[in-house]
């Protein structure tokens, strides 16, 4: 019987195959979820879904768009976001 | 509505949110633009006009648009311009030479006897067969 606080499913569960042949039950935590658009929700992309641990060692500019706003809003919110200021000034 | 020294805010790409002078009319669809963003053709698409117009020379240079607009209140930062350097020219690097290696020094050895002797052997071989052949078919 695995350890108490595996048993909850809160953990993935990865079925690895040894070099033996035999399989055996590996837990792993779970992908965070994509990151999305503060104003319209929609799934942001060139974003990639990561661990933090895994974002480290990452180079900046590929964790984000190189745009204003890049990783927070999506290109066509931040396009009438931008129209609205310039329309103002 | 995009004529030459209408001043714009990108709104797409990397350069989004900065603003920029209209140098040029490419076609109704693309201008060039330079200021703030990097000096480039852009289509109109990409731009939003602001209501400030300035009056400037088609295709004016890169530190008179600076000035331009930062008489109007636009900070522009003065780019570095390109400094053609001189190619230094290429020193010929020293050939390296191959080491020969020396080779020991063989001692001639003197087989002129032996030679003597195998030539002497074959010769009497040779004397031998034909002679015996000759005897036989007689």
């Amino acid at each position: 019987m695995p350890r108490m606080s595996r048993r909850s499913r809160s953990l993935r569960r990865i079925k690895k195959k040894l070099p033996g042949g035999s399989t055996k039950l590996v837990y792993a935590k779970r992908q965070p979820g994509t990151t999305k658009c503060s104003i319209c929700h929609i799934e942001l992309k060139g974003i990639p879904r990561m661990r933090p641990f895994e974002a480290r060692n990452m180079a900046k500019t590929k964790k984000r768009p190189e745009r204003a706003y890049g990783g927070f809003l999506c290109a066509n919110c931040l396009r009438e976001k931008l129209k609205q200021e310039a329309r103002q000034s | 509505m995009f004529e030459i020294g209408r001043v714009c805010m990108k709104i797409a790409g990397r350069d989004a949110g900065k603003k920029c002078l209209v140098i040029d009319v490419v076609d109704e669809h693309f201008v060039m633009i330079d200021g703030q963003t990097r000096r480039r053709k852009c289509n109109i698409k990409h731009l939003e006009p602001i209501n400030q117009a300035v009056q400037i020379n088609k295709n004016a240079p890169a530190p008179e648009v600076a000035r331009v607009l930062n008489e109007i209140g636009i900070l522009v930062e003065e780019k570095k311009q390109k400094v053609k350097s001189e190619k230094k020219a290429k020193t010929a690097r020293p050939k390296r030479a191959r080491k020969k290696k020396e080779l020991p020094v063989k001692e001639k050895v003197k087989e002129k006897t032996k030679i003597i002797k195998s030539e002497t052997k074959t010769k009497k071989l040779d004397k031998n067969k034909p002679e015996e052949k000759v005897e036989e078919k007689a």
